[in-house]
């Protein structure tokens, strides 16, 4: 009996390794693919802005005009310094709507006294069903700022309220919390100028932590000494200099990050703005976007800007980290079942054939390969099929060539943009590249697990985000 | 089970090429170290240089020379960043230098290449030393629209009558980048190209000529008159719809005329875009045809239309009180909202 129990066993450890191993192989296959295309992608975009003047842009009357829609929920404490950073921003023509969500503390008051708001009548017609409107204000100040006081709703509530109040033709959604280049816009607004098929744009969003900030903008570029951040930052550059840059090129992009995305507001108006029944309302919006404009026609690329041009603190507790990827996991597999029926349609192109699949497989379903491996891993110890010597080497092989990969991003990274400048955060990206497989990716592999039961529960809340603050430029000393 | 040896084969590709990453990584890094300071001190020297030319006035052989002697890649971004801040006869003086160093032969060699990269990077150069040659005209039928578009910023600073005639010819360009960089140079060049474009605007129909009445549009001239009124009855809603806004802008009594007929049109736009124009006319004649369109199924007119009644004044007022005794409850509401808004809401 006990041999063959054993015998079993055996058999699916067997195969189960070729499966995980086999799983591996063609999911990274699938990210050299990427890679190389993002090297192209990176070498022509870097070609076209080579000494590029942007005052064009700037001076131009013909140029995009552009509503920044920020929501803010309890935000007394850093609103002042977030919204100062925003009207900032160079662009000509930008108006900036903040949408205070609801908020219980005296958000609406600091904003009032701050910035001189008063309260103004106007017309607007609620394409979006939203809750209610409690009051409207204007800066004497600032013209282009506009303040909406509304009753809690979330997010994307608040964000469709900013929708219908918005009078540009492009609105971008951001988070209050994330800190914006002070040229980011005219480098996002550019695609819009390229072809009128694009109806959204997504740039790329760096980890600010253990950077220096001052008034709203990164005036130095630290890699973080905190692990978690540290390896937050090669992630990010991961997921943006080689995900989504390679999809640019090989069909689009179907993911913007809600830190920071730049919108046509009449087809995101058409398409109904955001949803409220779901935690990722930004992939939602997108995919969305691009659906219809495969069923009904009208712009519909998603392009990306390798340019950095945001900024977000990451958690660097395990606790809110994990809440946070269990939620972005959830939102994914909740997106992809929503939209299920675009998989290998051909119907919907490139999205529906290659990457609503990439994002299926490779995206969703790699926690639960991922876990596979692991777990035939230490049954085949526990079970004395294999010594361990054969376990770390399958375990080397396994994440080696992601490793590598992400050396490879670093490089990429390095060769465009460069902003990490001293050899001590080279060697400290390094090192979280390679720290990264030890610990870390088996802990991301169960919060996305979580994600995914929960999702199978139904489980649709937020979770809360605490965030540290910004590292302030540190006082002068003598001699500097 | 996996044999070892092929996790090993694997494994060793692996540890090859994360060798090869950091090998590069670092050595790039090492390479970034020792040329960035050199060419800092480069750069510095070249700012120098150029800065004593441009403010003297008299031009010394020596800092030629310094010049010369700098890499073409430290030249160009100097003379490129320095010619943001100089007009008249400082730009002239520095295109000299920059003739002196072969910047310019060297910028006109690039506009001739087979690579649309290097074209572009030489008419960059040529457009922001302002320099006339008929070699970047030439770019203005370039293959690349990244190509046109930067000969289009350049043309905007020599708006000779055949640049004019290729940029109007532009207007129908299929890059949405170049007719962006077209359209916002013949507005750079301003009044000149009234004559041609009303010309233009005569004898075209579909998107250029939309393209065109959005440029006629920011002139505001009354030559565009003829061409505004036979565009407004085009077929094609966004002919109309910008057709409709430059009968706004021009703001005589013919055009004023015209957009009260526009008040019916089929399109909800070009509908909304006459209550625009005749609200900032505030052409009180049109106040009871506004009136009607009031009632409108679509809000954008309705909201227009009120506010042109409201920008119009007494009678228009009249009108919006009227309203909202009316059987027509969104006429109704909108009336309300409107007369509920402050003057300055309104203006």
């Amino acid at each position: 009996m006990t041999d063959t129990v054993s015998r079993i066993v055996s058999q699916i450890l067997v195969d189960g390794q070729f499966g995980v191993l086999l799983y591996f192989l063609s999911v990274n296959i699938w990210y050299l693919i990427l890679l190389v295309s993002s090297l192209l992608e990176m070498r022509r975009h870097l070609l076209l802005i080579a000494d590029e003047s942007r005052h064009l842009l700037l001076s131009s009357t013909l140029s995009p005009t552009i509503s920044i829609l920020a929501p803010a929920f309890n935000e007394e404490a850093t609103i002042e310094a977030s919204l100062k950073a925003l009207l900032a921003l160079q662009y000509p023509r930008l108006e900036v709507i903040v949408i205070s969500d609801g908020s219980k503390d005296q958000t609406v008051q600091v904003l009032i006294e701050r910035f001189d708001l008063v309260p103004v009548k106007t017309i607007y017609e609620q394409r979006i069903k939203t809750k209610p409107v409690r009051n409207l204000y204007r800066s004497s100040t600032y013209p282009a700022l506009v303040v909406v006081d509304k009753e809690n709703g979330g997010k994307a509530d608040a964000l469709n309220v900013g929708l219908s109040f918005a009078q540009s033709e492009l609105v971008c959604a951001m988070d209050a919390d994330t800190l914006i280049e002070s040229d980011g816009l005219q480098r996002m607004v550019r695609p819009f100028l390229y072809e009128t098929e694009v109806v959204a744009t997504g740039g790329t969003i760096r980890v600010v932590n253990g950077s220096e900030v001052k008034l709203g903008r990164v005036i130095r570029t630290r890699v973080p000494t905190h692990a978690l951040a540290g390896i937050q930052v090669v992630e990010y550059l991961r997921a943006f200099l080689f995900g989504r840059l390679g999809w640019n090129r090989l069909g689009g992009n179907i993911i913007i990050s809600g830190a920071f995305g730049l919108f046509r507001r009449e087809s995101v108006l058409s398409a109904g703005g955001y949803v409220h029944d779901t935690v990722g309302e930004d992939m939602e919006l997108v995919l969305r976007l691009k659906r219809l404009s495969y069923e009904k026609g009208g712009p519909g690329k998603i392009a990306f800007v390798p340019d950095p041009v945001a900024w977000t603190e990451v958690p660097e507790s395990l606790k809110v980290l994990g809440r946070q990827r269990d939620r972005w996991h959830r939102g994914l597999a909740d997106v992809l079942w929503r939209h299920r029926r675009m998989l290998f349609n051909p119907r919907y192109g490139v999205t529906g054939l290659f990457v609503f699949p990439y994002y299926a497989f490779v995206e969703l379903l790699a926690p639960v390969f991922e876990a596979a491996g692991l777990i035939t891993l230490v049954l085949g110890l526990i079970f004395r099929l294999i010594d361990w010597n054969f376990a770390a080497l399958f375990y080397l092989t396994a994440y080696g060539l992601g490793t590598a990969l992400t050396a490879f991003t670093l490089i990429l990274e390095d060769l465009s943009f460069h902003r990490y400048e001293t050899f001590r955060d080279r060697a400290l990206l390094l090192w979280w590249a390679l720290l990264e497989n030890l610990g870390y990716r088996q802990m991301t592999v169960y919060w996305r697990l979580r994600g995914l039961w929960k999702f199978m529960r139904g489980r649709k809340d937020w979770g809360v985000m605490e965030r540290k603050g910004f590292r302030p430029l540190a006082a002068p000393t003598a001699g500097t | 089970m996996i044999s070892e040896y092929l996790l090993k084969s694997v494994m060793l590709v692996e540890i090859g090429l994360l060798i090869l990453a950091v090998g590069v990584f670092f050595m790039h890094g090492v390479w970034l170290f020792l040329t960035q300071k050199r060419s800092l001190r480069q750069m510095t020297a070249a700012r120098d240089s150029l800065a004593k030319l441009l403010t003297r006035g008299t031009v010394s052989v020596e800092e030629i020379e310094v010049l010369r002697q700098l890499p073409r890649d430290v030249q160009v971004m100097a003379f490129l960043e320095i010619s943001r801040n100089v007009t008249g006869a400082g730009k002239e003086r520095l295109r000299f230098v920059a003739g002196e160093v072969s910047l310019i032969e060297r910028a006109r060699k690039l506009c001739e290449s087979g690579n649309w990269t290097k074209r572009l990077r030489g008419a960059r150069l040529l457009a922001r030393m302002d320099v006339a040659d008929p070699i970047v005209e030439k770019l203005l039928a370039d293959p690349h629209p990244a190509v046109r578009a930067q000969t289009a910023e350049w043309a905007a600073a020599h708006p000779s009558p055949t640049v004019i005639s290729a940029m109007l010819g532009m207007l129908a360009d299929p890059a949405t980048q170049a007719r962006f960089a077209v359209q916002d140079a013949l507005l750079r060049m301003g009044s000149i190209i009234a004559e041609p474009l009303a010309g233009f605007l005569e004898t075209q129909s579909g998107p250029p000529a939309e393209n065109g009445l959005r440029v006629a549009e920011s002139l505001a001239e009354t030559r565009f008159l003829p061409a505004a009124l036979r565009l407004s009855a085009s077929d094609e809603s966004g002919v109309r719809i910008a057709a409709t806004n430059l009968l706004g802008s021009i703001g005589d009594s013919t055009s004023a005329g015209r957009l009260t007929d526009l008040l019916k049109d089929s399109d909800s736009h070009v509908r909304a875009a006459a209550a625009h124009g005749l609200g900032r006319m505030q052409y009180w004649q049109a106040a009871s045809q506004l009136a009607e369109t009031l009632r409108d199924s679509t809000w954008r007119v309705r909201r227009d239309s009120a506010l042109a009644l409201r920008a119009i004044g007494a009678p228009g007022v009249l009108f919006l009180r009227r309203a909202l005794k009316g059987n027509d409850a969104f006429a109704a509401d909108m009336a309300q909202q409107i007369l509920d808004l402050p003057d300055a809401a309104v203006r």
